[in-house]
């Protein structure tokens, strides 16, 4: 069977996904970036190459999103390496062709995307503060001692709205602990909390935007009950969470590629589950060429210097 | 004198001038991270990105000796207008000798015009200053020109690479360039490298342009914005910035009444959206959007240092002009702490997206085998 891989790197987490003909999601993992995105892309590939071994996959595409596309894009031959907006909203036009606004909250970055007629007509992402994403949510959970993962259901449990000041991270924190001495439940605060985020995402980067239904919610967060139900609040209106919200991107980009071969009518360029077993170390220097003192980064593979970046002058990345 | 001046844009010019006034002439750096870091840490903290960057220049011409700094003022209600005191200032403060000399509009004052100029000459006949003015003034124009039509070929270049390498060469011959005579020749030579340079360029249909606007400083000078011209044409993209050295002296010097200059027809464009010009250049910035956008290109990218009044108006206003013309402006905020991941994500989603708009989306041959090729293509994204 024909499969199309999508790899989006994030911060937080790596998605490794495969689709067949008719986008089916038949392989997903989710690992922990830890800072290391060549070892998590390398064990996401590693189980899929198990699943491939045993179902008869044949890759034919593969595409790479997210931070450090360019660098995973040469580890794995990437036939599309696309920015992180378009790979969203290229999925989710394909499953909801009418949708006017995507939501897209992950670990450490967040973005509002408003598409007509299937094209993406504008675009914000987040660029100062981490308010409005997931990270948020984790710090203040930990705060409270409440797991994540039930931090939505207890939201739903609120009886009463207490307004947390969540401008910043910092602020919200001071807030919710004045807050708690005045007596309000756990599961009040933590309405409090979701209230907030959606209100910094919204007037964070849906300033000077018309927001128009159907609305479509997805990354990470989306998983919080909590956030949805303050999303729907604040919006008025119902919000659709895709059924594989969480890995949006990485099926996004595994289409693109999948129309880029199709149209191309050329092989793929993936090299192969073998490209796991390949020694490919990114090293950095900085450069003592000139004041600027860049960081150059390079790509050593089996040895072998294969690029380098980083540079203002060029002087390093024109020289593989 | 040891005179130095700004690095914006290409100087090529500047130097010229006050070479042929007899002066010494202490080259300003291209901005570098030490630049940025030295000017930060010397200048208040919320004053804008421009004012720090020349702060830095500043200081690391004073290190090398520089006894006089040629600037440009600014008019209107924002904080150019105390660039040159306050650099001054912090200068005197650290322990520099220097001089500011800062020139305004010819118009608004002539006196201190000419009294600024009487400063600069260096006992140079005034006929003769008319004539190196002339020469100079003639020089930056030509540069201008060839730059402009770089950032449009070099979208399509065939070696990344080649024309940052002949532009280099075109800015040495100018550099050796005395006379108009000479200079003759020296245009012939670089429009002649300019060509030579191998490009493919793809049908009328599938090229993109984009236009970009801004406070001046940051959309003239790379080294603040992160190069965005080069990550544009990058993404094979032209580019047409509306800033160039020759547009400003020809919008300061020749009045309006005689002028052909686009940036008055910016003017009018700009005055549908706004009543007043608030500092800056916001109304000819409001204007380019639309000029952009009836000349047919696909988007306009609008740069603004952190904390600009007036292009925080000018982004005010933009979601009107998209609506009315249609065209997708990305408006980005520059300042030191910009992170390049993100500049660069947000650059190719535009693209994208203006792209899809125009419907120059299909994949192209060149495309698909630049993918097979990514290791070339590596432009430093991470
Ligand atoms: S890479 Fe180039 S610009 Fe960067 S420090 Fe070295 S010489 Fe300078
Ligand atoms: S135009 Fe903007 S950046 Fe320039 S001086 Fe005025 S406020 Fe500062």
């Amino acid at each position: 069977m024909r499969v199309y891989l999508g790899i989006d790197i994030g911060s937080v987490s790596t998605n490794v996904i495969a689709i067949d003909e008719n986008t089916n999601v038949v392989f997903a993992r989710y690992i922990r970036t830890n800072g290391q995105p060549i070892n998590s892309v390398k064990q996401g590939l590693r189980e899929l190459s198990v699943q491939a071994l045993s179902d008869g996959y044949e890759v034919s595409a593969v595409g790479v999103t997210g931070s450090g596309r360019q660098m995973i894009g040469l580890m794995v031959g990437a036939d599309v390496v696309k920015n992180e907006i378009t790979a969203h909203a290229a999925a989710t036009v394909h499953f909801y062709p009418d949708v006017q606004t995507i939501f897209e909250i992950g670990g450490q970055d967040s973005k509002i995307i408003i598409v007509k007629d299937k094209i993406v007509t504008d675009f914000s992402m987040n660029t100062v503060c981490a308010a409005g994403t997931g990270s948020f949510l984790d710090h203040q959970a930990e705060r409270l001692n409440i797991p994540i993962e039930q931090f939505g259901d207890l939201a739903l449990t609120a009886e009463n709205t207490v307004r947390i000041a969540g401008r910043c991270t910092v602020f919200a924190e001071s807030d919710m602990i004045a807050k708690q001495q005045y007596g309000y439940s756990k599961a009040e605060i933590i309405k409090g909390l979701c209230d907030a985020l959606v209100r910094n995402y919204l007037n964070n980067l849906g300033r000077g935007k018309v927001l128009q239904p159907p609305f479509v919610f997805q990354g990470g967060v989306a998983a919080n009950k909590g956030i949805i139900r303050a999303f729907e609040e604040q919006v008025g209106h119902e919000i659709i969470i895709p059924k594989y919200f969480g890995v949006m991107g990485a099926i996004g980009v595994a289409l693109s590629a999948k129309s880029q071969v199709e149209a191309s009518g050329q092989p793929t360029n993936f090299k192969g589950f073998d490209c796991i077993e390949l020694d490919f170390v990114p090293k950095s220097f900085e450069c003592s060429g000139c004041s600027n003192a860049c960081e150059v980064i390079k790509v050593i593979i089996n040895g072998e210097v294969a690029a380098m970046w980083g540079d203002k002058c060029g002087k390093w990345s024109s020289s593989v | 004198m040891k005179v130095s001046f700004p690095y914006m844009g290409c100087v090529t010019g500047f130097k010229k001038l006050f070479e042929l006034l007899g002066h010494e002439v202490i080259m300003p750096e291209k901005p570098t991270q030490r630049t940025i870091d030295l000017g930060v840490l010397n200048s208040p903290e919320f004053i804008c990105y421009p004012f720090k960057i020349m702060m830095g220049t500043y200081i690391e011409a004073c290190e090398k000796g520089a006894e006089l700094i040629v600037s440009s003022g600014g008019s209107g209600p924002c904080r150019a207008g105390i660039y040159g005191d306050v650099h001054k200032k912090i200068l005197h403060e650290l322990g520099y000798d220097v001089e500011i000399v800062i020139f305004d509009s010819l118009f608004e004052n002539f006196g201190a015009f000419m009294n600024q100029v009487f400063k600069i000459k260096n006992k140079t006949p005034t006929l003769k200053v008319m004539k190196y003015a002339y020469l100079v003034f003639k020089m930056i124009n030509q540069m201008d020109g060839i730059e402009k039509e770089l950032k449009h070929l070099r979208a399509y270049e065939v070696n990344k690479g080649d024309f940052d390498k002949c532009f280099d060469k075109i800015k040495e011959l100018y550099d050796k360039t005395y006379t108009l005579k000479q200079m003759k020749k020296t245009y012939a030579k670089a429009l002649e490298m300019l060509h030579a340079v191998p490009v493919n360029i793809p049908p009328e249909n599938k090229r993109v342009r984009i236009g970009i606007v801004g406070e001046i400083y940051v959309i003239m000078e790379s080294s603040t914005n992160m190069d965005i011209e080069k990550r544009l044409n990058a993404l094979g993209v032209e580019v047409e910035n509306i800033q160039y050295i020759s547009d400003w002296v020809k919008h300061h010097i020749i009045p309006r009444r005689f002028s052909k200059e686009e940036s008055w027809k910016m003017f009018d464009k700009g005055y549908q959206y706004k009543s007043c010009n608030c500092g800056g250049h916001d109304m000819e910035n409001t204007g380019a959007i639309v000029h952009f956008s009836q000349k047919g290109y696909d988007g306009v990218v609008h740069l603004m240092p952190f904390g600009c009044l007036p292009e925080l108006i000018t982004r005010s206003i933009i979601p009107q002009i998209t609506e009315d013309y249609g065209i997708p402006v990305l408006s980005m905020s520059m300042d030191e702490q910009q992170g390049e991941a993100n500049i660069q994500t947000r650059l190719e989603a535009f693209i994208d997206l203006c792209k899809n708009r125009s419907n120059k989306q299909q994949i192209s041959p060149a495309e698909a085998a630049n993918s097979k090729e990514l290791k070339k293509e590596f432009a430093g994204i991470m």
